[in-house]
């Protein structure tokens, strides 16, 4: 019985970059030269990528631009995985539209065109955001971030849901104030044509994530441990701002029909309202499983364990009593935690005992494990404040 | 003679708190039995390092007691070779596959245990405390939330509201001004703050808030960083919604003569008459200064934030929000009571710069709540390495091999060190020496007067 051979969190940082991660996809030709300076054998980054697993390998486009941008680290492990991979095509699809629409706009002197380029320079912004969060995500513990930056995609997700939320409200009252005091529309051509033009991208968007989307959606996502593990809260928030994007324009698209065949103004905010219920309605799912990771929170099926373990810690020679305990579940299935076990006879003894316990009941699990003497003057975890 | 008496048990017995799925019921040989069999088995530890001091007698009748006992034991506590060794080996500390329910020939075996023979040959078992889960704590329901809500509080919540009416007001009264928007956007904020005050204040009338229990281990308290985290993306949202209307604007005003919208922005100079009182200027300027004094509206996310420059200043105006909101309505007011020339190139220039502020503040937020939920320490910088290099110099420490230090909420710190120190090294003492440290190193003036905790576990091997 040897000592948890723990990863530590000094040991992570002196390891290496997220640039490593790339190494798979490269190697299909091995006349290039390494850049990376942490010279790794390259047995290592195999192993070491085995954890995200990809079913898609890159496309032949993607190849040809990992091995252009071979020598900028930051670029090359935006392509290098697959998440970040499609966001920022997709947001390079997104920013090209912008620049269109805007030189179109100033051109024509268009105001619709423009104000709906600076909505597309916020979806840029959010959709880069992701991107980082995407790329970020991977990076291997260091002394700053001690679990590693695994939380990351939820948190991007979380912070996408809130925006959404944020943004259909607003929706909701700026129609309501349409429908109080209507405004001629004008410009109807000009409005059919953008929104449809601003459809067929997000419609590229929507196809492109779809297939990231699918772990993600459909509500069941509360148990998300040991599942698809990574990315997806970050993914299904970005699938859901470009879906109501999509949406929007639909509802641009029918609404300047409707207006055209009837004159009346009111269908656009009706149908804006609509939209923003259902974009609401589907990032609540988003934001409260988000919520709910980010929160630590232990979910039941792992309390069931996770009790009768600790319970049986007590039954354990040696153990004379437990405190402290804290036991988290971290994004990628793992159940961390701290407990001070009070006890007698050989403290390194005891110490095992309880980690092989832990380890022969809950399944992939790394817990610091104090181990204190009675009679020791008294850590702050038995006294009671 | 007597026999020894177990000493008292030292930790009263587990709080009431404790529920099922397994009580743990102290038994006279402090074995903890487990009722339900499917988990006895989970439960039952392969303690085969276990060494008490073997018998010196072997007393027959013993041996009777013993072995009708290990029969209960289905999962083997004792290694098949150690047993044919001494069969005595009486180590059933275990939680036994079958519940151990008092049979007539186990009583017996206790009769015998306590006879003048058998104590001097038997080790007492050590005495067990009745050992306590953490507790599950319930969910509070709306209706006990709403009863628990103290008559100071129920004032504080209706403050809440008349902060978020007078932020409607601003803005309704806004009519076109870009600044006022932007301020009655900034009172929604600090309304909303207010709101989350309270509601911390409420729901920390419940132990579930407070306390660790294993579905929340930091217990609620964490929700508080998540709500700053929602109301920070919130405030960048505001403060891009600003910007993108400011850019709109000054696009009509650019395409005016074309475009069908008309100069609606011409309007507002004359929004306000000189010379008069603006009212929804000076409404929020006494809405933001009573809540802010009153509430210590979001005191705690100031007090995460702090901006190094505005740390001198008197404590309602170095929370960044508060001074922006304060700075802004009482401009809004001087301007016209004053007579200064008002023009809609001053309003959005306002307007733009509390649109930034609001982001500058936003983007600082977002970091800062967002690290204590990426699950790390930014209290200190560079400290955090300096801790561990001397933390490393400890001559006591021969190799330390993991170091995580974070936070958890705004008022815990976990540090997590392993590790490895000379045999028959005083662990108690150490361990001691690395919590005072570390608590002395980053503890320190975090915000002004309450720090927060830190809870500094340090796990140690020889090896």
């Amino acid at each position: 019985m040897d000592v948890i051979s723990h990863r530590t969190a000094l040991t992570y940082d002196k390891s290496s970059s997220s640039g490593e991660h790339s190494h798979e996809h490269s190697h299909s030709h091995s006349s290039h030269d390494h850049s990376h300076s942490n010279g790794h054998p390259h047995g290592h980054s195999h192993n070491h990528d085995d954890h995200h697993h990809h079913a898609a390998p890159p496309s032949a486009a993607s190849k040809f631009l990992m091995r252009k941008f071979e020598g900028v680290p930051l670029i090359h492990s935006i392509l290098a995985e697959k998440d970040s991979r499609r966001i920022s095509y997709f947001m390079c699809l997104n920013f090209l539209f912008m620049m269109v629409q805007t030189i179109y706009g100033f051109i024509t002197g268009s105001l619709g065109l423009i104000s709906d380029s600076v909505h597309m320079f916020f979806d840029c912004l959010a959709l880069a955001v992701g991107v980082c969060a995407a790329v970020m995500s991977k990076w291997p513990p260091s002394t700053r971030y001690p679990y590693g930056l695994g939380k990351m995609d939820t948190l991007a997700g979380f912070a996408n849901g809130i925006f959404l939320m944020l943004i259909s409200v607003e929706i909701v009252f700026e129609a309501l104030e349409r429908l109080r005091t209507p405004t001629e529309m004008s410009r109807l051509g000009e409005l059919f044509v953008v929104s449809t033009a601003g459809l067929a991208v997000n419609m590229v968007g929507i196809f492109a994530f779809d297939h990231a989307h699918v772990h993600a959606g459909g509500g069941g996502h509360s148990h998300s441990h040991g599942g698809g593990g990574h990315g997806n809260d970050n993914m299904h928030g970005i699938f859901l701002h470009i879906l109501a994007d999509a949406l929007g324009s639909v509802s641009v698209v029918i609404s300047t029909m409707l207006i055209h065949y009837t004159s009346w103004p009111g269908f656009d905010p009706l149908a804006s309202m609509l939209i923003a219920v259902l974009i609401f309605a589907s990032s609540v799912p988003l934001v409260t499983s988000a919520a709910k990771n980010l929160l630590l929170t232990v979910d039941a099926g792992t309390e069931y364990t996770l009790r009768e373990t600790i319970a049986g810690i007590s039954a354990l020679p040696g153990v004379r009593g437990y405190q402290a305990t804290r036991f988290w579940e971290s994004g990628e299935g793992m159940v961390r935690g701290v407990i001070h076990i009070t006890a007698e006879g050989d403290p390194e003894a005891v110490r095992r005992r309880v980690e092989d316990w832990l380890k022969s009941n809950v399944e992939k699990v790394d817990v610091t494990v104090v181990v204190e003497h009675g009679a020791e003057g008294g850590c702050w975890c038995r006294r009671k404040d | 003679m007597p026999p020894p008496k177990p000493a008292p048990i030292p930790i009263p017995p587990a709080s009431p708190n404790v529920l099922p799925p397994t009580p743990i019921s102290p038994t006279g040989t402090g074995i903890a039995d487990v009722q339900d069999p499917e988990a006895a088995g989970l439960l039952s530890p392969k303690s085969q390092a276990f060494s008490f001091p073997p018998p010196q007698q072997q007393p027959p009748l013993e041996h009777n007691a013993v072995s009708t006992r290990r029969i209960s034991i289905a999962e083997p506590a004792v290694k098949p070779g150690a047993a044919a060794a001494s069969p005595f080996n009486f180590t059933p500390m275990v939680a036994t596959k079958a519940p151990v329910t008092p049979k007539a020939n186990q009583r017996r075996g206790h009769k015998y245990k306590h006879s003048s023979v058998s104590h001097q040959i038997f080790l007492e078992p050590p005495p067990r405390a009745p050992l306590s889960l953490p507790a599950s704590l319930p969910m509070p329901t709306w209706t006990e939330l709403y009863r628990s809500i103290s008559p100071d509080q129920r004032t504080r919540a209706l403050w809440c509201l008349c902060h978020l009416f007078v932020a409607g007001y601003t803005l309704y009264s806004a009519g076109g001004s870009l600044a006022l928007t932007a301020l009655s956007h900034l009172i929604v904020f600090d309304a909303a703050g207010a709101s989350v005050c309270v509601a911390v204040d409420v729901l920390s009338n419940f132990e579930v808030w407070k306390r660790s229990s294993i579905r929340h281990p930091f217990g609620l308290e964490r929700a508080e960083v998540l709500a700053g985290f929602a109301m920070s993306v919130f405030l960048l949202f505001m403060g891009f919604d600003i910007i993108s209307h400011g850019a709109e604007h000054l696009l009509e005003g650019w395409w005016g003569p074309r475009s069908a919208h008309g100069h609606a922005h011409e309007e507002h100079v004359a929004r306000v008459s000189a010379g008069s009182i603006d009212f929804a200027a000076a409404a929020a300027l006494a809405v933001t200064m009573v809540s802010a004094t009153l509430l210590k509206n979001h005191a705690r996310i100031g007090r995460a934030m702090k901006f190094a420059a505005l740390e001198h200043l008197p404590s309602i105006l170095s929370n960044p929000s508060h001074l922006l909101t304060l700075a802004t309505s009482t401009l809004l007011l001087l301007i016209p009571l004053l007579s200064l020339p008002q023009s809609s190139w001053l309003d959005r220039a306002l307007a733009l710069s509390m649109a930034l502020s609001m982001i500058a503040i936003g983007v600082r937020l977002v970091k800062v709540l967002g690290s204590m939920l990426l699950m790390s320490y930014s209290g200190g910088g560079e400290k955090v390495s300096r801790v561990i290099d001397e933390i490393e110099s400890d001559p006591a420490v021969k190799e330390l091999q993991e170091a995580r230090f974070w936070q958890a909420h705004h008022g815990l710190c976990i540090a997590t060190l392993k590790v490895v120190i000379e045999a028959g090294m005083e662990e108690g003492r150490l361990r001691e020496r690395l919590g005072r440290l570390v608590r002395d190193r980053l503890g320190g003036p975090y915000g002004k007067g309450a720090g927060s905790k830190w809870e500094v576990s340090v796990a140690t091997t020889t090896s």
